[in-house]
Parts: structure tokens; C-alpha cells; sequence
């Protein structure tokens, strides 16, 4: 016989419906169509096919539990009141210094700010996110918020030297041809190793599967590349800046260098947390 | 029709389904679905993957609750029976359903006597 508690918890890994209630009475489920199958003839292995047959899709259904369990509430207080309206007012703030072209570190911290409170309401209102935000979205936004964050302080240590403007993805060629230090790009690179553990870490903890945590956890690389890959062209041709094409190697170069590594680290750092934490027995 | 409305239906059919067997008598999970699936002559069938979510959200609008008993064998059994408030949902429920099928016979012949 089956141990069929041990076979629910392993295939419902999500901590939200993994409570000791439900775990036995879905057992119990499997094991009367088990039971019925055995005394309809079936043997061992069919039977247990037939019970199987009875959830198609493990990770929906542990979706739809924890949908029917959840208690509905409006937005709470905390979002409605200091979070929502405060990113909507650091958002224009934003917005406004963009259009006006102005202050430009002023502008960075204004946008990682409006991030950090994203990431607050989100934490806020956990409760009410469906499982691809709360195991993709949400530990990816914390990887690239983390990931931005640290690119920025960076910026501002090593302000001083001159050769840091590499990073400015303007792209103009006194920066470009000015090379990139490498401390800055080392630094950069480890920490990449961090975010992307602490992003797989997170999508795990939520129940994300494998897939899942991968994605979670090189969101800050996928970003970049679409950074590399639709911003900057487009920028350089809106300014009529004719380096892009004229460089491409260069161009290639910097995809490359802010892509491939930083991804290979983040799936590095993710790696301890793509295997499956054994449940606690009940 | 589109998913979103089939999806509503079987929803619906499958809250009166549970309301009405255990405005009967109290049952448990397996019990439940077994005796749609039997005396609806298997046309309403449901799998652990559709019963469980549906009786937990009943559970949580109050419309019916659980208690864990043994079952004749002897094993630990969930048994879900009516409560007041479930026993109060289901009138509307069948009169809704009746509208539904007069409206569908009107319109195509789909008599439910």
C-alpha cells in the first residue's frame, strides 16, 4: 500500500496548502479510489494509476486550494494608504525630472525608491498574489531591485573615476572607448551570485517549480538583455548616434559582458536552491 | 460558449450537486463524488482535483463545514455536513437553475424534466 500522505506532501511542495488537514484528507481520497480500483480487479500498479488519474495538474490543484482557503479581503490599509500613493507621487516626481532632463542621480534614486515600495505593497498584499507572481515575478523583482540597487551604489563609490561612465547606457564613444574598471565589473559579477540565490531562495519558499526558480533568479541578465537589445538601439538612433552601428563589435562586446556572465552567475548562486527541501512529517 | 461561462456552470451545478446530497445526509469527500457521479448516471463526475477546492470554498462562505469522524471501516474521514446558512443558499440555487433550464428550453428545446 502507498504511502499516500507522503505522496501528496511531496507533490504539493507549496508551504500554503501544505497543512496537515488537507494533506490527510486528499490521502484519504486517493487512497478509497485506490481501494476501489483493488477490488475492481486492478492490480497494484493499475490501481494506482486509477487513483492518480484523479489529479492531472498537482501544482493547479494546490493553486486552487490555496484560492479557496484564502480569505478575501479588500487592499489593506498599509497599501491603500502609504504605499500606493506614495509610489504614485514619487513616480511623477520621477517622471517630471525626466521630462525636464534634470538631476540625474537625484532621478536614479527616486526611480530604486519607487522599486523598494513596489516590492512593499507586493509584501503587503502577499496574500492575494497568484502563484506565477508570487514564485517568478516577485522574487525576480526583488533579484533586479537588489541587482539595480548595487549597480547604482557602485556608480556613486566609484563616481570618481572617469572611466566608470562606461556604465551610462547612452553609449556615447568618449565613454565607450574610456573601458570598463574592473573592480567595478568584479564586484558587480559576484554579487550577481547573491541575487540570484536570494531570488531562486524566494521562488522555492513560494513554491515555484524548477523552471520557475531559474527564471526567477536570471530575471535581472533577462532584463539587461532587454536593455542591450531594444533600449539602446533605439536610443542611439531617437539621438542620431551613429557609434552603435559604426562599433558593432564594441556593441556585441557589451552585450555579452553584461548578459552572459551576470546570468551564469545568478544561475550559480540559484543553484543550491533548485533542489526540493524535503517536508517536515506531520 | 465560452470558458469563463462553462467554467460558471460547472461551478454552479457542482455547489448545488454538493448542497443538495448533504442537505441529505453528511458525507465524506470519496462519498460525495461517488454519489454525483452515480446518480447523475456519470454525467456530473467529479475528481479529487475538482471536488476539493469547490468544498473548501463552500467551507469557507460557511455553506457547509467539516468534522473528521471514522468512517464503517474505521478510517479518519473528513465529513462535510449542511449548515443553516448552506441549507438557506440552496432554494435560491435550485430556483436559479430552474430559470436557467426554462430559459434554455424556450430558447433550444433543452427541456430539464
Amino acid at each position: 500500500m502507498p504511502d499516500w500522505r507522503k505522496l501528496v506532501r511531496e507533490r504539493m511542495p507549496s508551504l500554503a496548502v501544505n497543512s496537515h488537514d488537507v494533506v490527510t484528507e486528499l490521502a484519504a481520497h486517493l487512497e478509497e479510489a485506490y481501494d476501489e480500483a483493488t477490488a475492481r480487479g486492478f492490480d497494484g500498479e493499475k490501481a494506482m494509476a486509477f487513483a492518480l488519474q484523479q489529479v492531472p495538474d498537482w501544482r493547479a490543484l494546490a493553486e486552487n486550494i490555496r484560492r479557496a482557503k484564502q480569505e478575501k479581503h479588500p487592499m489593506n490599509n498599509l497599501t491603500k494608504k502609504v504605499w500606493l500613493p506614495g509610489i504614485a507621487v514619487v513616480f511623477a516626481v520621477g517622471l517630471l525630472l525626466l521630462i525636464l532632463d534634470r538631476a540625474f542621480v537625484l532621478q536614479q534614486v527616486i526611480w530604486w525608491t519607487c522599486m523598494v515600495m513596489l516590492l512593499c505593497a507586493a509584501r503587503s498584499e502577499a496574500s492575494r498574489l497568484n502563484q506565477r507572481t508570487r514564485s517568478v515575478w516577485l522574487p525576480g523583482f526583488v533579484s533586479l531591485t537588489a541587482a539595480s540597487l548595487f549597480l547604482f551604489a557602485e556608480e556613486l563609490v566609484l563616481a570618481h573615476d572617469s572611466s566608470f561612465y562606461f556604465t551610462d547606457i547612452s553609449l556615447r564613444p568618449d565613454h565607450l572607448s574610456s573601458g570598463l574598471p574592473r573592480s567595478f565589473y568584479v564586484g558587480w559579477l559576484l554579487a550577481q551570485v547573491l541575487f540570484g540565490a536570494v531570488a531562486a531562495y524566494l521562488s522555492r519558499r513560494a513554491g515555484g517549480s524548477h523552471r520557475a526558480r531559474v527564471l526567477a533568479a536570471v530575471f535581472p541578465a533577462i532584463v539587461m538583455f532587454a536593455l542591450w537589445a531594444l533600449v539602446i538601439p533605439a536610443s542611439a538612433l531617437a539621438e542620431h548616434n551613429t557609434f552603435l552601428w559604426n562599433h558593432r563589435p564594441y556593441y556585441l562586446l557589451g552585450v555579452f559582458v553584461w548578459v552572459v556572465p551576470p546570468a551564469i552567475a545568478l544561475v550559480a548562486g540559484a543553484m543550491p536552491f533548485l533542489r526540493d527541501v524535503q517536508p517536515v512529517q506531520a | 460558449m465560452t470558458k469563463r461561462i462553462r467554467s460558471k456552470i460547472t461551478r454552479g451545478s457542482g455547489e448545488l450537486a454538493i448542497l443538495s446530497l448533504l442537505a441529505e445526509q453528511s458525507l465524506y469527500g470519496f462519498e460525495i463524488a461517488k454519489q454525483i457521479g452515480e446518480r447523475t448516471g456519470g454525467a456530473l463526475q467529479f475528481t479529487l482535483a475538482s471536488l476539493y477546492p469547490l468544498l473548501y470554498e463552500m467551507e469557507k462562505r460557511g455553506w457547509v463545514e467539516g468534522r473528521w469522524e471514522a468512517n464503517q471501516a474505521g478510517r479518519d474521514r473528513r465529513y462535510y455536513r449542511l449548515t443553516a446558512t448552506g441549507r438557506k443558499q440552496l432554494a435560491p440555487l435550485r430556483e436559479e437553475w430552474r430559470s436557467f433550464f426554462r430559459a434554455l428550453d424556450s430558447l433550444a428545446g433543452v427541456s430539464h424534466a
